[in-house]
């Protein structure tokens, strides 16, 4: 099947006003825009027979080779070719800054550096691949796939394939990680379906790994050009920063283009820093397209922000630390208005800072001490402190979807109850923290409260698995729905101890009249019998069912952006401070993460143990983007110089130190049970904090990083740069 | 078509003993044993996560030893004696030590390379491993979601407390 084989299906939408349309088809014809792009499928009886035509008939293809469009400089420049002719220019989105403060503050700034900042190219990586089976049987296509998004992914399978949004099934079953890549919608989706139709038997893909480096998204891959006001004290007057985003050939549903809006929109994060201007250019190259990876663009602008403040220390001779704290955020100043729009809710920045200073200073002696004896290893630590922007507005990122989650309660005949809701598990714990709320709310045990979610039949329509919200929404609908619930079964309840329903009360399971401690007491499981099976024991009047639909809207948050392009985004934000202490080798340029801290405000804490995954799983990825992953290609010929993990370097238990965390709880105001977001925050800390970490170790090498992965051979650069100085 | 169609369509016929069952089946020369295990047997337990041998999912043992099922043929398991995540636990279900100490640690999130790390730790785990050892011994299953810590708690302390 190649592209002529796909002309009845339709094309993605080009949602995001702000974007230039890339009209992507499911399988591509005339022009092919990097490595990875799906051209053709074979259908075969088995993996090994397709893999042995896929050959043949790559062997059969012929292809006019263009000159690759590979960096920005190319993209950028007047002679690069174009890879969507009809832009006029490779720029899928161009925002431009305008704060005239912000340059007048500059040019009264006593002093002034400018500087290009670098991170790499990295892909989510989840250990599960993607994978796909369709079956289209009786007028109705059920898609099994490995997605964060399972409502999201009928909506698009039912729009490109015509089909009624009812008679597509989609369940996303037990998701082996995600991390942000399988939010999107891939054309492989799409063809896998459409040739279960047209063959009328079930089809199934399970993408290899070779074939997921170059065709699931890749991400980050930005550049800031900042220039920097400051003076003699290390007070940063002013910053104004270009962020420039790599996002590959753009061609994937949902566009790639809103982490880098992220990065502007978040850098300055903890910090009372208002003379910020933030312009934003995405361009197009022959990559992989870029999309979304967890931490959405803050580990990178967070990253700049800190990186500018060490210099700014180094420049007036000051600790990093006393440039950071009259900066740093205080409770009396909540809410507070970043210069992006984003209105942190609340938090504990100043606590948390304080707090891994003095861990960190500790951690810092101890490490000293371990290597006192080896003049060639050089010991450091470095911090950083930021915010987690937590149940976003998905509308700037597809243009479409906006914040709306959904849950259904029913109480069975037994006592029991099914929730199900539309947010999605993908390893983070979303169902045993739905199963723990809802057991709360419901006044049930655990084992009596069933989950359902990852099955648009089963689940109410919602936007699964994405964003640092689903704790939240989740806990929006559910404790709605199960207020609706209870309503009824006090009523039922109050029928049956005849008294009052504002009388009854729910405790250890079962309903008693207030006050009356040992007295009558009815069940969940008869209160339920009588509202599901025997109606005649209803008070008059009542009608039967014990069940319950609730919505939540995040109304806490902007979808559009003002006039100025200032935009409110997230309903509520997260904050944590990181330290890392390094031994770094001066022989080998080797860095060792000695010891690594997080102390961490995520609100509310459902289950404790959830919150530790996320944060110490969230950290080993942000040390994986801080010291060994990158995606680099040849820019002479587009080719990856990746396809296995013998290149794309996945830390292993040997490289990822023990983390210790701590926990402050500053509650959410306007968030059900003030409960905030925890999947993307520990990602977001160790590229800044490691690479500060570095620096002050080597400090005699006068080492300043602007660029990650910080590796061995940085290290051995900047040793053999300095001596070549001297 | 331009490959050789005879050597596709040839057949070994193999002999093993997978988690205490006898099995027997005709396979073409150049069937992974992960292949084998999930598609021939059903035993979608194993994960296969890279296939080529670094993310170590796929682990199964191997007449006792921990090996990557993706780097190993069908025909090569002829006469061994495998054992799969399938052939951990009681067949009554209990979990076995290995497992219940990961239930224990929230060793586990996704659970994708899970079945890997529990195939390396069941076979090559030693009783008085220090931490450091057990970090090495295990630096060949990659784990995308935990950070490692709660798979290291749990190889800790089975380590220390684990029946020989």
């Amino acid at each position: 099947m190649t592209a002529d084989d796909v002309d009845d299906v339709g094309t993605y939408p080009d949602y995001i006003v702000i974007n230039k349309p890339v009209n992507q088809r499911p399988l591509r014809g005339d022009v092919v825009r990097y490595v990875g792009a799906p051209i053709a499928a074979v259908a075969a009886t088995d993996r090994y027979a397709a893999e042995d035509a896929v050959e043949a008939l790559a062997a059969t293809l012929e292809i006019d080779e263009l000159s690759p469009v590979m960096t920005v400089e190319q993209a950028t420049s007047d002679e690069a070719p174009l890879l969507y002719p009809e832009w006029g220019d490779n720029k899928v989105v161009d925002l431009v800054g305008d704060r005239p403060e912000v340059r007048a503050a500059l040019d009264a700034a006593p002093h002034r550096f400018t500087e290009t900042y670098v991170v790499q190219r990295q892909t989510p990586l989840p250990m599960e691949t993607r994978g796909v089976v369709a079956e289209y049987r009786d007028g109705r296509l059920s898609v099994w796939v490995s997605h964060q998004s399972p409502h999201i992914a009928r909506t698009t399978y039912a729009m490109l394939l015509g089909l009624r949004e009812a008679d597509v099934r989609v369940v996303c079953p037990r998701v082996g990680g995600g991390f942000g890549g399988k939010t999107h919608v891939y054309s492989e989706e799409i063809v896998v379906a459409h040739l279960a139709m047209k063959l009328g038997r079930p089809v199934r893909w399970i993408e290899d790994r070779a074939e997921h480096l170059v065709a699931s998204v890749h991400a980050r891959d930005q550049r800031h050009v900042v220039d920097v006001g400051y003076d003699d004290e290390g007070h940063i007057h002013a910053m104004r920063c270009h962020v420039i985003c790599d996002v590959g050939s753009g061609e994937v549903f949902m566009a790639g283009t809103c982490p880098s809006l992220v990065s502007g929109g978040v850098m300055t994060g903890s910090y009372d820093f208002p003379n910020l201007e933030v312009s934003t250019t995405c361009v197009v190259t022959n990559k992989t397209p870029a999309g979304a990876y967890r931490g959405f663009g803050a580990p990178e602008g967070v990253f700049v922000m800190e990186r500018v403040i060490e210099r700014v220390a180094r420049l007036v001779g000051k600790d990093p630390n006393d440039v950071r704290a009259p900066m740093i955020l205080q409770q009396s100043q909540m809410p507070y208005t970043m210069p992006g729009g984003g209105r942190i809710d609340s938090g504990s920045h100043q606590q948390t800072f304080e707090r891994v200073i003095e861990l960190g200073t500790e951690a810092l002696q101890r490490v000293q001490a371990r290597f006192e004896d080896d003049p060639k290893v050089r010991v450091g630590v470095g911090y950083t402190n930021y915010v987690e922007p937590c149940v976003p507005t998905y509308f700037a990122t597809t243009g479409h979807w906006a914040g709306y989650d959904a849950a259904t309660i029913r109480i069975e005949p037994d006592g029991g109850a099914t929730v199900a809701v539309g947010v999605a598990e993908i390893g983070q714990g979303m169902v045993v923290t739905t199963r723990m709320l809802a057991a709360d709310a419901l006044g049930m045990n655990l084992d009596d409260v069933a989950v359902v979610m990852g099955d648009t039949d089963r689940a109410p329509y919602g936007l699964g698995a994405w964003g640092s919200r689903g704790a939240v929404v989740m806990a929006g609908s559910v404790v709605k729905a199960a207020e609706v619930v209870l309503d009824k079964a006090r009523v039922i309840a109050a029928h049956k101890l005849e008294a009052a329903a504002a009388d009854v009360v729910l405790e250890d399971g079962a309903f008693t009249v207030r006050g009356s401690p040992g007295g009558t007491a009815v069940t969940w499981a008869e209160v339920a019998t009588a509202g599901v099976i025997r109606t005649i024991e209803l008070p008059k009047g009542l009608e039967g069912g014990l069940d319950a639909a609730a919505t939540y809207e995040p109304y806490a948050l902007e979808h559009f952006p003002d006039e100025s392009g200032r935009i409110h985004a997230a309903a509520t934000w997260s904050n944590a401070a990181h330290a890392a202490v390094v031994a770094v080798d001066l022989r080998s340029g080797h860095i060792s993460i000695e010891e690594y801290f997080v102390v961490h405000d995520c609100g509310t804490i459902i289950h404790p143990n959830v919150v530790e995954g996320q944060i110490v799983g969230g950290v080993a990825q942000g040390i994986a983007g801080a010291m060994y992953e990158n995606l680099p290609y040849d820019p002479e010929t587009g080719q990856p110089q990746f396809a296995s993990f013998m290149e794309y370097l996945v830390p292993t238990m040997s490289e990822i130190p023990p983390v210790q965390t701590e926990h402050f709880e500053s509650p959410a105001p306007e968030m059900p049970l003030g409960i905030k977001g925890v999947g993307e925050a520990g990602t977001i800390g160790p590229p800044a904090a490691i690479t500060n970490a570095v620096c002050f170790a080597l400090a005699d090498y006068h080492l300043d990083i602007t660029e990650t992965p910080v590796t061995p051979m940085t290290i051995r650069a900047a040793i053999r740069g300095s001596k070549d100085r001297t | 078509m331009t490959s050789d169609t005879t050597a596709e369509n040839r057949r070994v016929p193999i002999r093993l003993r997978v988690n205490g069952s006898t099995e027997s089946a005709a396979v073409p020369p150049r069937l992974l044993l992960s292949d084998f295990l999930r598609e021939g047997l059903g035993l979608t337990g194993t994960h296969v996560g890279c296939e080529h041998g670094v993310c170590g999912a796929c682990t199964v043992l191997i007449d006792g030893t921990a090996a990557r099922s993706c780097l190993t043929l069908a025909v090569q398991a002829d006469e061994a004696d495998i054992t799969t995540i399938e052939g951990l636990a009681e067949p009554d279900g209990t979990l076995s030590t290995v497992q219940q100490a990961f239930a224990d640690h929230f060793s586990l999130q996704c659970g994708f390379c899970t079945a890997g790390f529990l195939m390396s730790i069941a076979g090559e785990l030693e009783q008085g491993m220090t931490e450091p050892e057990i970090r090495e011994l295990l630096s060949g299953n990659l784990c995308r979601c935990t950070g490692y810590q709660s798979i290291v708690e749990a190889a800790v302390e089975l380590a220390g407390t684990r029946e020989a």
